[in-house]
């Protein structure tokens, strides 16, 4: 290993074992600046990975089953879409699965009849994103521009405490998912 | 006296100790001076001319420094605080005597740096300057490839800058771009919550883009710009030096000579010196000041010029506060993304039951094999030495049309990304009016 020059010692040294000594000396310095620079870099790159996020909980309140009125309501801070329809309830996420944009909630003139996955249905409303143009149908299934997969639908439950009603964030469910109270 | 000529005297006073009475006095004097030791004594007509290089490369610099000296004065000014961004940059705007003034030469500067150095590329390419010529321990190929990070970090200081007012602009710019992060496969969701420092965007996001913007990726772009300069010095001046010296070899015609007896040995070539690039100093040669120096003012005084007069045309924009829930319609990012925001949308790919993100294809795969491409390609070129330091060289013709032809498809993407698209990423032509759409939903 040839870091450093070596400069020729005025004293020739016929012992073998200073030469050796000597590499030794220098793996051992190399070996330490790097320990020591592998550490400080995992250090600093560890300290940029947070250990507690501030962030608001995945799983949260939105008032009695009463209160939200019939059909959509936005919940802004979460982008979520929840309906009510009659006594059932599903929320289904305002996030486009393309990019993340917060896709609109768009009411058609009149309902569309389509077959999503082998089933009929009758499309009231879509969802349309601002940012691609991706489209969305009323459940949530992508049907055109570059959204890969369908709208995200969320888990709710009636609180058993106090008989709100609670989005699961964290949980997702299928598109037959309805809550009913 | 006159004004110039005691200003003249004065800087004479402060910075020479004697008058160079010779040219040879001079030049030495330039490699003594700690401002123009950068500069050889001496350079060839053809690289100081206004029509080989353009002079892209000293305009990016040059717009560098005014980002560098507004920067400085508006992080005087900025505060990175998700409450406090928005009403600082509004501060800047309407309330600082001149902030307007800063922020639109900031802004308009580090378009105009996009473009240049997107230009100067395209220059470097049609000449063939990435090419090694005469001089043989040139590396030219490498400094391409460090011209081309560069490119990406000018790139990624645009991005992280965009963000820092908080605005809808920024919100959506930092959604949109960190997704595309995370579409990549494996890597992708952790690449983006590194990025964040979260998971959703926040104070965390906002102070890691605005520490990138305001002092790592300068001190980057200033690290390689000094070796950028330094490997042109070292590969022998621009390419447009080589191509002067074949043609005085060819005008000349030397003695042919196949070895050469050195105190060291025999040598191949025709004589010890034949590593340098051998210029006629009399004929093709000029000193560098005040050729270079005089031109290299001018260039920054109309680059100033340009930055100023745009900047009082042109006022920085500031949109509504962010806002997480409300997507604007259409959103779109900066013009020089928008290419690619016009490819995110074309190219989800539908393989029976697996669907390729097209963010993934679009957005990471595409950008990376084009800069791929553009690594390898000088190591692939092999035209003669005669294609190289000349615009479209007969011998380059086709792989200069397929660069142009490239360049060409990016232009039209984001010409259309910029005019051609409205609402829900609608194509709209441009005497088409836009529908008028609710604000929420």
């Amino acid at each position: 290993m040839k870091f450093f020059r070596k400069k020729e010692s005025p004293i020739k040294s016929e012992d073998a074992q200073s030469d050796s000594r000597r590499s030794f000396l220098q793996k051992l310095g190399l070996g330490g600046v790097l320990v020591s620079l592998a550490g400080f870099s995992f250090q600093s790159v560890r300290s940029l990975i947070p250990n507690v996020l501030y962030e608001a909980p995945q799983k949260f309140k939105i008032g009695f089953p009463s209160s939200l009125s019939d059909g959509m309501t936005f919940l802004e801070e979460r982008r979520i879409y929840v309906f009510k329809e009659g006594r059932s309830f599903y929320a289904i996420s305002g996030e486009c699965t393309h990019l993340g944009c917060t896709v609109k909630y768009t009411k058609l003139n009149q309902p569309k009849h389509v077959e999503v996955n082998g089933q009929k249905k009758e499309i009231p409303f879509e969802f349309h994103c601002p940012c691609h143009g991706s489209k969305f149908y009323s459940d949530g299934t992508n049907y055109a521009g570059p959204a890969p997969q369908p709208l995200h639908w969320f888990k709710m439950e009636v609180s058993p405490d106090d008989g709100q009603l609670i989005v699961h964030m964290e949980e997702e469910v299928d598109q037959n998912f309805r809550l009913t109270v | 006296m006159s004004f110039i000529a005691s200003v003249k005297n004065i800087y004479h006073k402060l910075l020479w100790t004697w008058n160079p009475g010779s040219e040879k006095e001079a030049g030495d004097a330039i490699v003594k001076n700690l401002m123009l030791h950068w500069f050889p004594n001496k350079i060839s007509k053809g690289s100081v001319s206004w029509k080989y290089s353009l002079w892209l490369g000293t305009i990016s610099f040059v717009l560098f420094m005014i980002l560098v000296f507004t920067g400085l004065v508006l992080m005087f000014l900025y505060v990175p605080s998700v409450e406090r961004a928005y009403s600082s940059v509004k501060d800047i705007e309407f309330v600082v005597s001149f902030g307007w003034l800063l922020r639109a030469m900031h802004r308009i500067a580090a378009h105009l740096m996009v473009a240049l150095v997107f230009l100067h590329m395209m220059r470097v390419f049609l000449t063939g300057a990435y090419k090694n010529g005469t001089s043989t321990d040139a590396k030219r190929p490498l400094n391409w490839i460090v011209g081309l990070v560069l490119l990406v970090l000018t790139l990624l200081l645009s991005f992280t800058g965009y963000l820092l007012p908080w605005d809808q602009l920024a919100y959506w710019a930092i959604t949109v771009g960190t997704n595309i992060a995370s579409s990549a496969p494996l890597i992708g969701k952790g690449t983006r919550f590194f990025l964040l420092g979260s998971n959703e965007i926040n104070q965390n996001a906002l102070i890691r883009f605005y520490v990138l913007h305001v002092f790592f990726l300068p001190m980057i772009v200033l690290f390689l710009f000094s070796y950028h300069m330094w490997r042109v010095r070292k590969d022998g001046g621009l390419a447009i030096v080589d191509r002067e010296a074949l043609e005085e070899k060819t005008e000349q015609t030397p003695p042919v000579k196949t070895k050469t007896y050195s105190l060291l040995g025999i040598t191949s070539g025709a004589t010890v010196h034949v590593q340098n690039t051998m210029v006629d100093e009399e004929k093709n040669s000029i000193p560098a000041v005040p050729n270079l120096t005089r031109r290299i003012w001018l260039v920054t005084l109309f680059t100033v010029l340009v930055v100023v007069v745009l900047s009082i045309l042109f006022r920085a924009p500031l949109e509504a506060p962010a806002n997480p829930s409300v997507t604007p319609n259409p959103a779109k990012a900066p013009w020089y993304f928008l290419w690619l925001q016009e490819i995110v949308t074309d190219t989800t790919i539908n393989l029976g039951i697996i669907t390729i993100n097209g963010a993934f294809i679009g957005g990471i795969v595409l950008p990376a094999v084009l800069i791929m491409l553009a690594v390898w390609w000088p190591y692939r070129d092999s035209s003669s030495i005669n294609s190289v330091g000349v615009w479209f060289a007969p011998e380059r013709r086709r792989q200069n049309m397929v660069f142009i032809a490239i360049c060409v498809m990016i232009i039209i993407f984001t010409i259309i990304g910029t005019y051609l698209r409205g609402p829900y990423w609608n194509f709209y032509f441009p005497w088409e009016d836009w529908p008028t759409m609710p604000v929420r939903f």
